[in-house]
């Protein structure tokens, strides 16, 4: 757990921090947001010390980190920032290993710990150990980071912006794996970003702040439903309930598709499949690539010839994907229902329209 | 690779034309005694017509190849034509002069005129065009550059020279000229250390400090304005001063001229470059690095060693070469005010007109110049992290 009281840095000319005072449950997510120089950033980093209050107390699960050691606070701190900070003569198993070498850790506890952690940030470990950072794509390197980060399993992860420095699809991604990481690791999380959709994505509690002060501290929900003032009312935006379908995985709403095989002759699809207007198309191995419309085609065709060929990754969307990015992909696309498929592109089930819609109306109550 | 109907490559043409034009100037010269100009004779008078001829092909089949030069093939052909050329060159100004002195009084002279000079700067063309001919493979261009060059080495030590005036103007002087070389070695030595020692840490400071910065950049900056022997000059009367003040010091060597005022000169010379490119190594990371770094617990100390110095290394390392190649150099200049090293024998050389006693004095310089700077440029290849080779 993770408290400040009445926390200040203030500079020769300006208050970057004024009397925060601010509690992390174990095992949450807390996001600080706000305009740029509202303080976020010097709020991280006065947690592990890298700049010390000006008053004021930090404690971490009861004890005053002035009174620790700033060196063994760090190592029992994860740290990941925006611009990833990879040490480029360092590989990637290196770089990942910093940490554990620190802390002296036995060389095949660290070899186990590195692989283990490409893993789960989904790299394969053969692959990328022995890369250097400049091979790496922006994406891999922002993973390399979190990886990094998580190397000593500490309890505590301090993230700046750690996919800000990517393009919205990979940040997308990355933010989905991000919910996978912390449901299995369960780490108490501060995490900074001027994103607000980020934030309520992945935001347990949203801590937003204002020219150095907290403005409103609450969950994502109550932030959107109840904004505390003005600021907060304008800094949310008008489309609050667009945002709400952010914290929304579409996991709840997928039903069983209809599919059928490529060799199928399209009349028999039509027997089978009286009531769909189209059905979706798989492979032998269940990968999706394509649709058919049902009143397409009349003919004793195979399925194959008359289909829609589609890239699975293009018109599909995994169970990780948000209630948003779903209507957003079904709006940009004209369906009325979108496939979802699983990482290895197999069909697994479909969200229509219809269910969001729902979904929807049922947070609003 | 194709195209053009006529495309030469002009590195290795203008090779060849240069060594073609050697053939008109003179290629050894008879002199009575060491100090008179004596008389040119040209290659085919020196060493008849029947070496002449050889050598005279080689330029012209270096020429057609350089007219049409394509692939490796050809490149390995240029190289072993340019460092068969560059030996013979020197193969037969050691026979020739063993028989021009024959019959002469014992303080005639045979000395090179500016032909072998010139086709030796020809060979230089035309290896350099050869070693882009080869591209990737490493081991052919090192050995192209080097050949020649070891076998001339060894000529010189197994006394094939000896006829020739250069090579006695050294017999007659090894002790001194030994003595002299010790000295230019040590100058070069201790100011390059004494600065380096001086330097880094200043760089590392300018990088640091934002105080520190303006001053000490500032100051490396003027003093390199300072002209090398303005410098010394400068520095005389203070320290001798110095050393009437307190005779201990003279007893250390302190003194107006000779050694103690060429090695303050010469470490002030070597400071700019070892500071700027610390400064600069240091300067060029990114901050995300440093920060990544202490924000994972890594100690001040251990950023620095760990992180900041192997990243900086090779541009520091740069910053030692510029400067050592620059105070081999600049050593020459401290004979002047009485500290010796070889550039005692250009400066002797020069006041007695005798051109053989410039060149002992010269020569070492040029390799030893040449050779730090390869030593170095080879270290910095070695000093650069795997990650980072080929970025930039």
């Amino acid at each position: 757990m993770i408290r400040l009281e009445e926390v200040s840095k203030r500079y020769a000319d300006k208050i970057a921090v004024d009397r925060l005072t601010l509690e992390v449950g174990a095992g949450e997510t807390c996001v600080l947001i706000g305009p740029s120089g509202c303080g976020k950033t010097s709020t991280l980093r006065m947690i592990n010390r890298l700049i010390e209050p000006s008053s004021g107390h930090i404690l971490i699960d009861g004890r005053d980190t002035a009174t620790l050691n700033p060196e063994r606070l760090r190592q029992s701190i994860g740290y990941a920032i925006q611009n990833v900070g990879l040490f480029p003569h360092m590989t990637v198993g290196d770089n990942i290993a910093v940490v554990p070498n620190l802390l002296h850790w036995e060389r095949g506890r660290i070899e186990g710990r590195v692989d283990e952690l490409l893993n789960m940030v989904g790299l394969e470990p053969g692959d990328y150990r022995r890369k250097y950072p400049s091979a790496l794509s922006g994406g891999e390197a922002q993973r390399v980071g979190v990886a990094r980060a998580l190397a000593a399993d500490p309890p505590i992860l301090l993230m700046d912006e750690p996919f800000g420095a990517v393009d919205p699809l990979t940040r997308e991604r990355l933010q989905g794996q991000f919910v996978d990481i912390q449901h299995t690791v369960k780490k108490t999380i501060i995490f900074v970003t001027h994103d607000l959709d980020e934030a309520i994505r992945l935001g347990d509690r949203i801590a937003i702040m204002e020219s150095g002060r907290l403005v409103q501290y609450d969950s994502p929900e109550t932030i959107l439903a109840a904004p505390a003032n003005r600021f907060v009312r304008d800094f949310v935006g008008t489309d609050r309930a667009l945002k709400r379908l952010s914290r929304l995985s579409v996991a709840g709403i997928v039903r069983p598709a209809p599919s059928v095989s490529l060799d199928t002759p399209v009349r028999k699809v039509r027997e089978t499949l009286d009531e769909q207007r189209s059905v979706w198309v798989v492979d032998e191995a269940g990968c999706l690539v394509g649709w058919l419309d049902r009143d397409l085609a009349l003919l004793d065709k195979p399925v194959r010839e008359v289909m829609t060929k589609v890239r699975a990754e293009s018109v599909s969307i995994t169970r990780q994907a948000t209630m948003r990015e779903a209507l957003s992909r079904m709006l940009g696309q004209g369906f009325h229902n979108l496939p979802v498929i699983d990482d290895k592109k197999r069909l697994i089930g479909e969200v229509t329209l219809g269910d969001i819609e729902a979904a929807t109306s049922e947070v609003k109550a | 690779m194709t195209g053009r109907r006529f495309s030469p490559d002009w590195l290795a043409l203008t090779g060849a034309v240069i060594g073609l034009t050697s053939l008109g100037a003179s290629w050894l010269i008879l002199k009575p005694n060491r100090l008179v100009s004596g008389t040119g004779l040209r290659l085919w008078e020196a060493v008849g017509p029947g070496m002449a001829a050889v050598i005279i092909s080689l330029w012209v089949a270096a020429l057609v190849l350089a007219l049409r030069l394509r692939g490796r093939g050809s490149s390995l052909a240029l190289g072993a034509i340019a460092n068969t050329v560059l030996v013979l060159n020197f193969t037969f100004a050691g026979t020739a002069a063993g028989r021009m002195l024959e019959g002469q009084p014992d303080f005639a002279r045979v000395a090179l005129g500016g032909a072998p000079w010139l086709a030796t700067i020809a060979v230089f063309f035309l290896i350099y065009a050869a070693r882009q001919g080869l591209g990737g493979s490493t081991t052919l261009r090192n050995l192209v550059s080097v050949v020649g060059v070891v076998i001339i080495a060894g000529l010189v030590f197994s006394g094939w020279f000896n006829n020739l005036s250069l090579a006695q103007e050294l017999a007659g002087r090894e002790p001194r000229f030994l003595q002299e070389f010790g000295r230019h070695i040590f100058l070069f030595g201790v100011s390059l250390g004494v600065g380096t020692a001086i330097g880094l840490p200043l760089g590392v400071w300018a990088a640091r400090s934002r105080r520190a910065e303006r001053p000490i950049l500032s100051i490396a900056n003027v003093t390199q304005t300072i002209p090398s022997l303005a410098l010394f000059g400068i520095l005389i009367a203070p320290l001798a001063a110095l050393s009437f003040a307190y005779p201990a010091l003279r007893e250390l060597g302190v003194r107006g001229v000779g050694i103690a005022p060429a090695l303050i000169a010469l470490t002030i010379y070597s400071l700019l470059p070892l500071i700027r490119n610390t400064y600069a190594g240091l300067r060029q990371l990114d901050p995300a690095v440093i920060d990544a770094g202490l924000g994972m617990g890594m100690s001040r100390r251990r950023v620095f060693f760990r992180v900041e110095l192997p990243l900086a290394a090779p541009i520091i390392l740069e910053g030692v070469r510029i400067s050592a190649v620059q105070v081999v150099g600049l050593v020459t200049v401290a004979a002047l005010i009485g500290a010796g090293g070889l550039g005692w024998f250009v400066f002797a050389g020069i006041g007695q007109a005798a051109s053989d006693l410039i060149l002992l004095g010269a020569i070492p310089i040029v390799i030893m110049a040449l050779l730090v700077d390869i030593v170095m440029r080879y270290a910095v290849r070695k000093a650069t992290p795997r990650g980072v080779r080929g970025t930039s």
